[in-house]
């Protein structure tokens, strides 16, 4: 088992503000996807497209305005395909404020790199993509 | 780290040394390229971290350096806090607080 990364921010909203940009596409739009399909209901579809990269995955939790927890991964990835890691978002009140917590957990270990190496040319290549489409 | 990898020379480079050591005419004679082409794309990835360089009298000899590549959570690490970064912008620019503004 690999360890989850995590990441949280305050945000001057209350959650109940915050939580549909998880779960609209219309809100989704503005902050994480170029593109995007949500289903925001227990087993429904999220796709999403991050800077040229399908990333697909399915809600598992949906619990307005505090908690979503959704699939994740990169379709076509053998690394790191859809269903293959789990994304869960907390949403605290503070105040009028929101602390929002993301941890992304089971992610692609060390051990799949020994057992895939073909796949790294291709692996690599999208790697390198990414990193080449992201602004900094 | 990431761009050195964007080109595909370097990444065959990468897949020819992942496994054992090499020493650089050795890696040239897999290309049609030149050998001061493929002795720039060693000095691209050892530069950024992905090789190990040894000499052994004249020779040099090249090695993946694997701890190098902690692809995707390395990649995650960034993604999810700017993801949130931009998300705090765009909540906070949609729904100022009233009395924020000082209207």
């Amino acid at each position: 088992m690999t360890e989850p990364v995590t990441a949280s921010v305050r945000i001057a909203a209350p959650p109940e503000v915050v939580f549909p940009y998880f779960t609209d596409p219309a809100l989704a739009v503005k902050w994480i996807a170029n593109a995007a399909y949500l289903d925001a209901r227990p087993g429904g579809t999220l796709a999403i497209d991050v800077r040229g990269n399908p990333a697909r995955g399915e809600y598992l939790v949906v619990d307005p305005p505090h908690r979503v927890v959704f699939t994740w991964g990169i379709e076509g990835r053998q690394d790191f395909l859809p269903g293959s890691s789990t994304v869960e978002v907390v949403l605290q009140a503070d105040g009028d404020e929101s602390v929002v917590t993301l941890t992304h957990r089971d992610l692609p270990s060390e051990d799949y790199r020994r057992s895939h190496r073909e796949g790294w040319g291709e692996f690599l290549g999208l790697l390198a993509e990414r990193a080449g489409s992201s602004p900094a | 780290m990431l761009r050195a990898l964007a080109d595909p020379h370097r990444r065959e480079i990468v897949r020819l040394i992942q496994d054992t050591e090499l020493p650089a005419g050795q890696i040239a004679a897999h290309f049609t390229l030149t050998q001061q082409a493929v002795s720039q794309h060693l000095t691209v990835l050892k530069r950024a971290g992905l090789l190990e360089e040894r000499r052994e009298g004249t020779r040099r000899l090249y090695r993946f350096q694997p701890a190098s590549l902690e692809p995707v959570r390395a990649m995650l690490d960034e993604f999810w806090p700017d993801a949130l970064q931009r998300l705090k912008r765009v909540v906070e620019r949609d729904h100022p607080k009233r009395g924020a503004e000082g209207s």
